[in-house]
């Protein structure tokens, strides 16, 4: 049975394919449209999908959308009724907007994809997110929690998952928060008066919290109060994304923390301002982690149960993970490693697999790599083409030879096999680099990430050392298989892990099993026998404001845009060409046009 | 029109509108704003010539897209840079009403070229359009700039290389299509032509759509208000129980 997952129009579009209940590709449209964050209905990822498991649209059992249009029309019109009239700006809008394609979603996959209406089908949002979260991850029985910032009407929910040992799979919700009082809203309401992009800078605002003090903690819960049935609201008159499209908090927020950032000023932590913008991020993210501990352990206190499978965009913040880990009482807290929209794609065909078809129960690959493969061969040939040097080697070579080069503090653009799905970058798209010094940080990036220097890099370590180095928690090994936590650094090694240190003593730390990632795994330790210490900086590949490259020309344009020194892509291995060795002709034909 | 070697020189249409352009570069705010947009273009072109460069086959091609669309980016963050200067002297914040955008539009953009699948022909012909019509703009704004000689700077510095970016498009599309370079871009321009136009029409049926649905939420919306108002008062906060049935169907869209 070939069942396909589409997630479209929010916020990273993507596609999955799910054959005979098991997943065989997956992936972003941004990675294949190249535009960062690509929202459009993702024809390119279908596509690839459906070739690359050699389908045809017709052989297709279903096709599965991650929400219900209609329900989230449902929800946009009566936000826009309840604000009336100072939602007349923002009703024009987003009536073009839904009435214009994302309503009539079965009419349109059907007529794009040319399958009958009746094989089109509907998830709720927060069902796909929970089927991605619980139906992906090593586990029989688990309570559910997905938050995000709004599907159609939920932005919160909590349940129960369990797959029997007859083959039956159940998921339950047994309630929800709903629009607007939203988590997600609240944590994006900061990011944009803290000057960051919303729905895209979040983690900005967590690595910013680190520098700050949570000395807002009680204006913060102005913002947000707890019902008396446990739950959350939002307090309307502090906020305004649920009445116009234009700005997200009202001039009362503004009045209760100050003016807010200007996003084209740098931020500076020396200064009054700047340490009170890094209050702030520091006070919601304090309040963001203390409500989901409390609805978490509610949850625990009622399931029982020792796993937790944690779903939707707020799952990506990994401070918070680590805190329910430590404080909810669940054992094991599963992210999947796309726990946001893009995840829903497969979460929505697993979902229409095991429940709305009742297929039987299958354990599945437990990985990130459902992209495209990369092509060594074709950057030998197009680097070749340019004169740069470039070697083939044999892996056992390779893993010698690029252990040495990141001995050597040479910033190495790692790409092999097929692409993550997710948006973190775990060792198949990765910038990989020695990280002892703060230098290498900091040339990280001042020369390739041109990023602002608060944010933190992340480490990878092979799973069997990892706790020599890192702080990691009973169940903490699980939440670093996918970089979804942040553990502290073991005090006798910060000095040797200054680049991957956060200013808090924290990192986010990825654990690696060889079986997930076996050359990566190798090379860690052939770099462990050159240094000592089998730790590397792995920050994803792909230059500010751009996606994580996916096809080695990609890896090889990016390289030579940035001051990478070294390129591994498959077997292939390239270097630049000294500058020194005479003019190309590009650059021949641009003196003499100039 | 098409000589080998073009230089920057505004077009006549330009020429005639510098008074217009003088008007919307001598307001401080208006100048941060343009500048931001400008600084978006310049990236959003340089990202279409960076996949340009990607996806050709041919190395030279490769080679001299990637040094443009190198040029691109670093114009874009030029274009921040100033703005991000000038906000700080003039301390301003305020999101200015009329920008004049249509009549100052800015640098590159391939027109919505889908860059994949597209031949080097047909890019290199609308390379040289958008590069030789950024040229002509920039010359004038250069020109209007007396009195902000860091901006002024800053476009001259910008234009030598739009200059580049014009000429080699064009010694390029001679190069791989010796004959009919020339129809190639008579090609390109009615296309942008159309586009232009597509996008005239596509802007005012916004204009007139947005009118009609503000007619209609302050003519039919009101009750429906009063109603959902009323609703939303008896709705409590907090939790929401999820009834088993509510989502057992996949085939409901609702
Ligand atoms: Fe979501
Ligand atoms: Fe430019
Ligand atoms: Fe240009």
């Amino acid at each position: 049975m070939n069942i396909l997952g589409i997630s479209a129009h929010y916020h990273d579009s993507a596609a999955a394919l799910v054959v005979d209940g098991v997943p065989i590709c997956a992936v972003q449209e941004e990675r294949l449209s190249r535009h960062k964050g690509d929202a459009a209905f993702p024809l390119l990822a279908i596509e690839w999908c459906l070739q690359n498991a050699r389908i045809e649209p017709d052989d297709l059992d279903a096709v599965v959308f991650y929400e219900r249009p209609m329900l989230k029309f449902d929800r946009v019109l009566t936000c826009a009724l309840r604000a009336f009239p100072q939602s007349w700006r923002a009703f024009p809008k987003a009536m073009k907007n839904l009435l214009g394609e994302k309503v009539w979603m079965r009419g349109i996959i059907s007529s794009q994809l040319g399958v009958p209406g009746r094989k089109v089908l509907f998830t709720e949002h927060h069902q796909a997110h929970a089927a991605a979260a619980f139906l992906t991850a090593p586990t029989r029985r688990a309570a559910i929690m997905t938050a995000d910032a709004v599907g159609e009407w939920a932005t919160l929910s909590v349940g129960d998952g369990e797959r029997g040992s007859n083959g039956t799979t159940k998921i339950r919700r047994f309630r929800e928060i709903r629009f607007p009082h939203s988590l997600g809203m609240l944590y994006s309401t900061f990011t944009a008066y803290l000057g960051f992009k919303v729905n895209e800078d979040e983690y900005k605002v967590m690595g910013l919290a680190a520098y700050g003090k949570p000395t807002m903690v009680e204006q913060v819960r102005k913002l947000i109060c707890r019902t008396p049935d446990g739950a959350f609201a939002l307090d309307l008159s502090y906020f305004e994304f649920h009445t116009t499209a234009k700005r997200s908090y009202s001039p009362r927020f503004a009045e209760l923390f100050g003016p807010p950032r200007n996003p084209y000023e740098p931020i500076d932590l020396d200064t009054a301002e700047g340490q009170r913008f890094a209050d702030c991020a520091a006070s919601v993210q304090r309040v963001l982690e203390d409500t989901l501990v409390e609805l978490a352990r509610t949850l625990h206190q009622e399931t029982g149960l020792a796993d937790l499978c944690f779903g939707g965009g707020v799952a990506l913040n990994g401070v918070a993970n680590a805190r329910l880990l430590a404080e909810s009482g669940f054992e094991r807290i599963f992210v999947p490693p796309a726990p946001g929209d893009a995840g829903c794609a497969m979460g929505a065909a697993l979902y229409c697999d095991r429940i709305h078809f009742g297929n039987p129960d299958r354990d599945l690959p437990d990985h990130p790599f459902w992209g495209p493969s990369v092509d060594g061969s074709e950057l030998a040939r197009i680097a070749q083409e340019d004169g740069h040097h470039v070697e083939t080697l044999r892996d056992s070579a390779l893993i010698e030879q690029t252990a040495d080069d990141l001995a050597a503090n040479r910033i190495v653009g790692w790409m092999e096999g097929a692409l993550e799905f997710g948006p973190r970058a775990l060792g198949h798209r990765s910038i990989l680099t020695a990280p002892r010094t703060t230098e290498m940080r900091d040339r990280l990036n001042r020369e390739i990430k041109y990023r602002e220097p608060f944010r933190p890099f992340a480490p990878v370590v092979p799973t069997d050392v990892a706790g020599r180095y890192f702080d990691i928690p009973r169940g903490g090994t699980r939440l670093a298989r996918f970089m979804s936590g942040v553990f502290p650094v073991r005090p006798e090694w910060k000095s040797q892990l200054q680049a991957i240190t956060h200013v808090d003593g924290t990192a986010r730390v990825q654990v690696l099993d060889p079986a997930m990632a076996p050359r990566l795994h190798a090379l860690l330790e052939a770099y462990g026998q050159r240094t000592g210490i089998p730790v590397l900086l792995n920050t994803s590949f792909n230059l500010a404001g751009e996606p994580i490259v996916n096809r080695a020309v990609e890896g090889y344009s990016t390289f030579l845009r940035s001051k990478i020194d070294v390129l591994v892509a498959g077997g292939t291995r390239v270097t630049k060409r000294s500058s020194a060795v005479g003019s190309t002709e590009a650059e021949r034909i641009r003196e003499e046009v100039a | 029109m098409d000589s080998p070697r073009p230089h920057e020189r505004p077009t006549a249409f330009d020429r005639m509108l510098t008074p217009v352009h003088r008007w919307i570069w001598s307001d401080t705010n208006r100048r941060v704003q343009k500048l931001l947009r400008f600084g978006e273009t310049e990236t959003d072109g340089g990202r279409d010539i960076l996949r340009a460069a990607e996806v050709t086959s041919d190395p030279l091609l490769r080679r001299l897209y990637l040094e443009h669309a190198i040029d691109e980016f670093r114009h874009g963050i030029l274009f921040r840079h100033r703005a991000a200067e000038l906000l700080r002297v003039s301390r301003s914040h305020s999101n200015i009403g009329f920008q004049g955008d249509w009549l100052a539009p800015g640098g590159h953009g391939l027109d919505d070229l889908q860059v994949d699948g597209e031949s080097d022909q047909t890019m290199l012909a609308f390379l040289h359009l958008s590069e030789k019509a950024a040229a002509s703009r920039f010359c004038i704004y250069r020109d209007v700039m007396q009195h902000d000689p860091p901006t002024r700077a800053i476009f001259e510095e910008i234009l030598h290389d739009e200059t580049f970016h014009m000429n080699y498009t064009l010694t390029q599309l001679a190069r791989v299509e010796p004959q009919q370079h020339k129809r190639h871009l008579w090609r390109a321009r009615l296309s942008r032509l159309w586009k232009a136009y597509l996008r005239l029409a596509t802007s005012l049926a916004a204009i007139l759509g947005s009118i009609l649905l503000t007619i209609q939420y302050f003519v039919l919306l009101p009750p429906f208000a009063w109603m959902a108002k009323r609703a939303a008062h008896r709705e409590s906060a907090g939790w929401t129980a999820v009834s088993p049935t509510s989502s057992d169907s996949l085939n409901r869209q609702y």
